[in-house]
């Protein structure tokens, strides 16, 4: 961009000897291109477009601008694409939070084919021209990247991160009832949800009258257990038969029955706070040591360091009972109406790149989907002081990579929510556990039916 | 206005961009087209029909068609007949979410009025310092954005570290009590923030109506040895009656829509859609479980409702003005 004099139309003949000449000569500076100016509009929400990364992207490409929206009525913004794709229009770039991709599935149409796409190549990032999906695919964590491609085979969407699913404990408190604090004997100590339960009722007996008063407890919230224990299986609420829309188990996949009940099992030995996540209560209580543990995906780390800053060095991660756990995650895709495919494909291609998840694990705790990173001694070698020096990449790399895909729905989050009141009711003593299963069928009835 | 008082004085076309009026800007834009002369009006009125027209009464219609569906935006639709308000008809959470729209309009729109007329009535006081700076924090919530009150009142209603729990600890009321999982406690908790939101703005609509009262009205009464309290009851009330209604009115109209406030405490309602209201239910329906034609159903029970309760103040509001007072 040193020309700066040279008018728009000059530099638009120039673009094909400018092009030749990059080619040819090797080591050409930086930005060699004299592309037109391009502005990518992206869908997004909390922190999946990392701002620092947006900078870096602008530094490579002077010409991009970068226009980013975010939803705050919907945290996750799953509506507005389903608006967007009626009306035959859309952004460039929009974020799908994973709970939202067995609805998306049923629809690409909306999404542009990411097999049909080449990237243009970034020379700086050893991203070369011409790489497809295809290319890139042994890249990613082999579930995970189920979860972009729609019932017909199209890639829609490419992973950002994957959440993974582990057990931040407080190593004082645990201590403190006379509980094992090192990782490994703490993971050891859980192996099964059952013994996880019995453990937290060992840490609930050698809490004082007055902690019990004040409403203290093992884990934040025994609900949680529920969504840990779906992700371990191989199977939620649909049966994969060949068909676009699946077939649905809910009521008869064992996996569904065994969450339930150890989750009501746990909130009937009383382990958990009942304090509802994200609210300030949450807050309050990671503060003042309301909870022993929490079932935390990696994104979650952030939120506690942020949260609960003079509990640092407190805190420690162990693995998840029952191997393995995934809750969270987000994938980027380009609507099938947006406006600059190629530039949004080449900022996927380059924002998606290992190196990048990696940058943004290591500021934002964003665990990479990109599964070549899992044996980088960058990743592997990471440790975390707010967690006790723990190894979080090794952790939580060993966590994703013992799930398996599981064909997901249209439905799917219906039937979580209604799922989710009904441990709810069970917890708030609104109902027995039977009655609560009995509305849970009764509500999704009538989701599926009506 | 302007257009108004033209048309009254139609009988000799008047050039409009002869006038001396300050709204004449628009009519130069359109030189030659005097024989519209007196039909103006239609053009001023025009951008307002026209956005009406596209983003408020098609999409009425709209919703009426979709409602015979099963609809489906992105895939295929079935023409299902009267399917969707027959299985509504049947629907327990439409019942459900009817009362806990009533119960939180209920407990959001009558202590609110009192406060707003008992805060309008202080700050009709002529002898109050500061008036004007009093009038205008009054509108500061109502500018303020529902998530952030939300966010806000969550804290102050938490179970565990919330503030109202600790005072009512204190206060020997209870402990740690459940606003969210409650049926009452969180209709009492929303309607807190509706209440918080709006009661500034009736206060300046009552206190702007008591300004109104002539000062001869409480002249003559504190001559006849009336107390404070004898004129706010016998002179101030009276006068605010045509004010009362249309208040209610407003407030109706916005207690069917109660949304963002139940959706950011619980986006489903609470575990046994405890919070639920209409509105929420309909946007749940539409966007978390894809069934739009049943949603569009929702959407016309709503407006039949409001149908019903607009006659309801029409009835009484024809009755309070028969009364006399103006």
């Amino acid at each position: 961009m040193r020309n700066l004099t040279i008018t728009k139309s000059r530099a638009k003949s120039l673009v094909a000897s400018l092009t030749a000449v990059a080619i040819g000569a090797a080591a050409f500076s930086a930005p060699a291109k004299a592309a037109d100016p391009v502005t990518i509009t992206i869908w997004t929400f909390g922190d999946v477009i990392q701002r620092n990364l947006v900078a870096e992207y602008k530094a490579l490409h002077p010409e991009v601008s970068l226009q980013i929206k975010k939803s705050d009525l919907d945290p996750l913004d799953g509506t507005n694409m389903v608006t967007a794709c009626t009306a035959k229009t859309g952004p460039d770039i929009v974020a799908t939070e994973v709970s939202y991709s067995g609805y998306w599935r049923s629809y690409p149409k909306c999404f542009q084919d990411l097999r049909l796409m080449k990237a243009t190549g970034e020379p700086t990032a050893g991203i070369p021209a011409g790489q497809t999906v295809t290319d890139i695919q042994k890249n990613y964590l082999a579930w995970r990247w189920a979860q972009g491609v729609a019932f017909d085979g199209s890639v829609i969407g490419i992973p950002t991160d994957v959440g993974g699913l582990e057990v931040a404990y407080r190593s004082d408190l645990f201590k403190k009832a006379g509980l094992p604090t090192d990782r490994a004997a703490v993971a050891k100590l859980w192996p099964t949800w059952d013994a996880f339960i019995a453990a937290g009722q060992k840490y609930d007996a050698k809490l004082s009258a007055a902690d019990k008063k004040a409403g203290k407890g093992f884990i934040d919230n025994a609900g949680t257990i529920y969504a840990a224990i779906m992700n371990q299986g191989t199977a939620k609420y649909y049966a994969n038969d060949g068909t676009e829309s699946g077939k649905l188990i809910y009521a008869t996949n064992p996996q569904v029955k065994l969450a339930w009940d150890t989750t009501i099992k746990a909130t009937k030995a009383g382990i958990g706070t009942r304090i509802g996540q994200y609210t300030s209560d949450w807050n309050i209580g990671m503060n003042k040591g309301t909870f022993a543990t929490i079932l935390a995906p990696a994104w979650m780390m952030d939120y506690i360091k942020a949260q609960a800053p003079d509990t640092a060095g407190k805190w420690d991660i162990a693995s998840i009972p029952g191997g393995g756990g995934n809750q969270g995650g987000t994938q980027l895709g380009i609507p099938a109406y947006a406006q600059n495919k190629q530039a949004a494909y080449d900022f996927l291609t380059w924002y998606l790149a290992p190196a990048q998840e990696l940058k943004v694990f290591k500021s934002y705790g964003l665990f990479p989907a990109a599964s070549v990173l899992y044996n980088d001694p960058a990743l592997v070698n990471f440790k975390d002081p707010f967690f006790s020096n723990a190894p979080v990449g090794q952790i939580y790399a060993a966590g994703v990579q013992k799930l398996k895909p599981i064909f997901e729905g249209k439905l799917q989050r219906a039937i979580d929510t209604a799922i989710g009141a009904g441990l709810g009711r069970v917890a708030a003593k609104k109902q027995t556990a039977d009655k609560s299963w009995a509305q849970v069928l009764s509500d999704l009835n009538k989701v599926v039916n009506n | 206005m302007a257009v108004l008082n033209e048309r009254e004085r139609s009988k000799k076309p008047l050039s409009p961009w002869k006038s001396k009026k300050t709204s004449d800007k628009k009519a130069v834009a359109f030189p030659g087209v005097k024989s519209l002369n007196g039909r103006w009006g239609y053009l001023y009125v025009a951008p307002f029909v026209i956005m009406f027209v596209i983003f408020g009464l098609a999409p009425v219609f709209y919703s009426v068609y979709i409602s015979f569906f099963h609809w489906d935006p992105l895939g295929t639709s079935t023409f299902t007949g009267f399917r969707n308000f027959n299985l509504l008809l049947h629907d327990s959470d439409l019942w459900l979410a009817l009362r806990n729209t009533f119960s939180i309009w209920a407990l959001s729109t009558f202590p609110q009025m009192f406060m707003a007329i008992g805060l309008a009535n202080l700050l009709r006081n002529t002898r109050l310092r500061g008036k004007s700076f009093f009038r205008t924090i009054l509108l500061v919530p109502n500018i303020t954005s529902v998530i952030a009150i939300t966010i806000v009142f969550s804290q102050l209603f938490g179970r565990d570290f919330g503030i109202i729990n600790d005072f009512l600890g204190w206060a020997g009321l209870g402990h740690h009590i459940d606003f969210i999982e409650g049926v009452i406690p969180s209709h009492v908790q929303i309607a807190t923030m509706i209440t918080w939101r709006w009661i500034g703005y009736n206060t300046l609509i009552f206190l702007a109506s008591m300004l109104a009262i002539p000062n001869e009205l409480f002249e003559s009464s504190s001559v006849d040895g009336a107390s404070k309290w004898q004129q706010f009851r016998f002179v101030t009330l009276p006068q605010l009656k045509n004010t009362i209604t249309f208040v209610l009115i407003v407030g109706t109209i916005g207690g069917l829509q109660v949304f963002a406030e139940p959706q950011q405490l619980a986006a489903d309602g609470g575990s046994s859609k405890q919070f639920l209201t209409l509105t929420l239910f309909l946007y749940n329906q539409a966007f978390v479980n894809n069934k739009y034609g049943y949603a569009a159903a929702i959407g016309i029970f709503i407006t039949f409702i409001v149908l019903i309760i607009s006659a309801v103040n029409f009835v009484i509001s024809r009755k309070i003005s028969n009364d006399g007072t103006r």
